[in-house]
């Protein structure tokens, strides 16, 4: 669908249709375009053309003869646009995306405050190093999620073998009948779990503890500060 | 509408569909009308399941088998979106396949329904299709709604006296969602009612105006199940439209996110039992109403159980409708407690916000369309959970509306899997069995042969022993478990098949 085409539709909609249809193409004092099965099977004004042409004058529509085949065109590329951004199948977010300004609504302050102390976040993160520029890098949403909970696995395992030595590596699989890690050679090993005994460490666990005891204050709060982060 | 008459019914009988435990065949989406997913077969059981092995393995080269296959006599019949397959339930063999590109949503296809020789498919274009059974030749097929508002048919239809019934899923735009009942022969409606009431419903108070209520939603995504005594047909309606956004759709919104009884001569509701009053989460309540007639609290009653997308497990009286308990299963924090219907109180503090709310229980819900099974030699009702956080945020145009159908937006922050075995009277949890870190969709089937059969999502489908989830099977079939295990006996021999990902597997005893 051409932006320009829509672009040119929503000018001739809202100069010609909006005062019954409503603005947003919802409805007013008359249907609603965005509910209408006609519209939906519209290609191109096929269909939209015709109502415009004739008119729906049991229905209190006048007919717009003049309109020529480029303004239907576009009105029906606007209307498919709208369609589109009322559409949504998925629940990642909305259709025209998050507004930072929406979502920056905690205290600078308190969120350093809470970085630094309650939160526990500078035992292991520093504003300076690893969170440096770290709000640039990030959607706001995406940074929000990131700091709630990273989408990484980072757990360690420390296998202890029947001769009792032992090897630590990235855990890469664990159920109940195998484990499996990346050792420090680089080398992929797993055994069985009933031949060895197995410690697992994840550096998250702080992030899960948080979880449990977080307000929505704190939350806002430290997404703020690390916003500040550029 | 192309109609072909065959006569085939004097060929092919009907397949017994009772309240009685699924025997020999497997003849509808969960095997019996009653949804608890337990078969009366006995040959694999716990004394050697150990020996379990490949009989055949059918690749279907096309997308995840979500879909329960049906078995009638010695043919399979199993979908994906688009594609039906009948194969050969001894050896795996593809008898015929039925083929149909179609536009829409293809995020999933649960099976089909089979009555006098004829196959009934729902389509991602929300057609309903007829099939010869024998053959895979078209019959009929008939628009039950207009993809154009992202309506589709992902059920398998069930089949009540000699009518199919149906219902839309479909989550894109504002829409009334339905089920319906059609005849077998030819296609025709007979009943449909919404899952939003009728101007002059009492429950129409429930929504601000006509308008909202309209459009409100509560599609269709899973089976329902029947009790042929009391004639009341049972069905999980999803969530209210718009999705995450209360606001514009104040009240409870009746009959979104409940559990509908119907009469399946008129389609008329007799009782409904809200699971989420004014749902914000995307919770729903179409999980598998299940059916099991047992003691409760020292009476016996026949009840209607399910483990419900938002964290409760909820048992009513089947009869009337009557809230018996609600206990979450898993830790979730969106309700302040129930009410006098024993309804979830959902707290306003873990809706959606605009700058966000955290909300313990998994984004994904505490289960989903993964089917749960009650074992009646344990007494156990048994469903795969999720636990988790999810942070939720509203999304509103400049004139306080959501702009779109979604209205706001969910991050699942960390889910973990768990089968849970619950007991049945008090909603406790009896055993449970971590399955793994993320989200899978692997279903349950329990046996006479005091078996459990499911999946993990760490990889392994697994035999277990329902009374305290002990392994006493387990096998890598290269993915998870991605459809419900079903089971039948063909020529003395019994045979359990899993779907993973594109592969159907089928196990037995060695034969020897």
């Amino acid at each position: 669908m051409d932006k320009e085409d829509a672009k040119r539709g929503n000018d001739k909609y809202q100069q010609s249709c909006a005062i019954c249809h409503g603005t947003d193409a919802r409805g007013g004092s008359g249907s609603s375009l965005i509910d209408s099965s006609l519209v939906r099977h519209d290609v191109d004004g096929n269909l939209i053309g015709p109502v415009i042409m004739e008119g729906r004058t049991s229905k209190g529509m006048p007919a717009y003869p003049t309109f020529t085949q480029g303004q239907i065109s576009d009105i029906a590329a606007f209307l498919h646009a709208r369609i589109e951004v009322t559409n949504s199948v998925e629940s990642s977010g909305p259709v025209g995306g998050y507004q930072l300004k929406k979502l920056l609504t905690g205290n600078v302050e308190a969120g350093k405050r809470y970085f630094n102390g309650e939160g526990g976040c500078a035992r292991c993160h520093s504003p300076q190093k690893d969170l440096a520029g770290i709000a640039s890098k990030y959607s706001p949403v995406e940074l929000e999620s990131r700091f709630l909970y990273p989408p990484v696995d980072l757990r360690t395992a420390t296998i202890t073998l029947p001769s009792n030595k032992t090897i630590t590596g990235r855990l890469v699989h664990l159920d109940a009948f195998y484990v499996a890690i990346i050792a420090g050679t680089g080398w992929y090993r797993s055994w069985p779990l009933n031949t060895v005994k197995v410690e697992v460490k994840d550096p998250l666990d702080g992030h899960m503890e948080l979880l449990h005891k977080y307000t929505n204050k704190d939350i806002h709060d430290v997404f703020s500060y690390l916003e500040t982060l550029k | 509408m192309l109609y072909a008459s065959l006569a085939l019914s004097a060929q092919t009988p009907e397949p017994d569909i009772s309240l009685s435990p699924v025997a020999n065949s497997w003849p509808t989406y969960n095997g019996d009308y009653s949804g608890r997913r337990y078969s009366s077969l006995a040959q694999i059981n716990q004394s050697n399941v150990h020996s379990l092995q490949l009989a055949w393995a059918f690749q279907t080269h096309a997308a995840t088998l979500k879909s329960t296959p049906l078995q009638i006599g010695s043919i399979l019949y199993f979908t994906v979106p688009d594609i039906v397959w009948a194969v050969d339930a001894k050896t795996g063999q593809k008898i015929w396949d039925f083929r149909r590109p179609s536009e829409g949503d293809h995020l999933g296809q649960r099976g089909v329904a089979y009555y006098n020789g004829r196959i009934y498919f729902g389509t991602p274009d929300a057609h309903l299709i007829c099939l010869d059974a024998r053959n895979g030749n078209k019959l009929w097929d008939v628009e039950i709604a207009d993809v154009k508002f992202g309506y589709y048919l992902s059920i398998a239809p069930l089949i009540v006296k000699g009518r199919i019934i149906l219902g839309t899923s479909g989550d894109e735009a504002d829409v009334p969602h339905f089920i319906e009942a059609r005849d077998w022969e030819t296609g025709k409606l007979v009943w449909k009612t919404f899952a939003l009431p009728q101007p002059g419903d009492p429950a129409a108070k429930t929504w601000p105006n006509e308008k909202s209520m309209s459009r409100g939603g509560g599609a269709m995504w899973i089976t329902g199940t029947y009790d042929p005594d009391l004639n009341l047909l049972y069905w999980g309606s999803g969530n209210p439209h718009p999705v995450l956004a209360g606001v514009g759709r104040a009240g409870a919104n009746l009959y979104t996110s409940c559990i509908l009884a119907l009469n399946p001569d008129t389609g008329a509701i007799v009782w409904s039992f809200q699971a989420s009053p004014h749902d914000t989460h995307d919770w729903d309540a179409v999980e598998t109403p299940v059916l099991f007639d047992a003691d409760f609290h020292g009476k016996p009653r026949k009840l209607i159980a399910q483990a419900s997308r938002n964290g409760y497990f909820f048992v009513l009286d089947r009869k009337t409708g009557e809230n018996l308990l609600s206990q979450p299963y898993v830790k979730i924090n969106f309700s302040k407690g129930v009410d006098a219907k024993g309804s979830p109180i959902p707290d306003p503090a873990t809706e959606p916000q605009p700058d966000g709310a955290l909300v313990e229980g998994a984004a994904d819900g505490a289960t989903n369309w993964m089917s749960p099974s009650y074992d009646p030699q344990t007494k156990l009702f048994y469903v795969n959970a999720q636990e988790g956080y999810g942070y939720w945020y509203l999304a509103l145009g400049p004139n306080g509306l959501p702009e779109d159908h979604q209205g706001g937006g969910s991050q699942s922050l960390i889910s973990t899997s768990v089968l849970l075995a619950l007991d049945y009277q008090t909603g406790k949890v009896r055993w449970q069995r971590e399955s793994g870190i993320g989200l899978g969709t692997p279903g349950i089937l329990t046996t006479a042969g005091h078996l459990l059969f499911t999946g993990d999502i760490s990889g392994n489908l697994l035999a277990l022993d329902p009374e305290n989830g002990t392994v006493l099977w387990h096998t890598r079939g290269g993915g998870s478990l991605s459809n419900a295990p079903m089971t039948y006996q063909l020529n003395g021999r019994q045979y359990v098949l899993t779907g993973v990902d594109g592969v159907l597997y089928a196990w037995s005893l060695p034969s020897n």
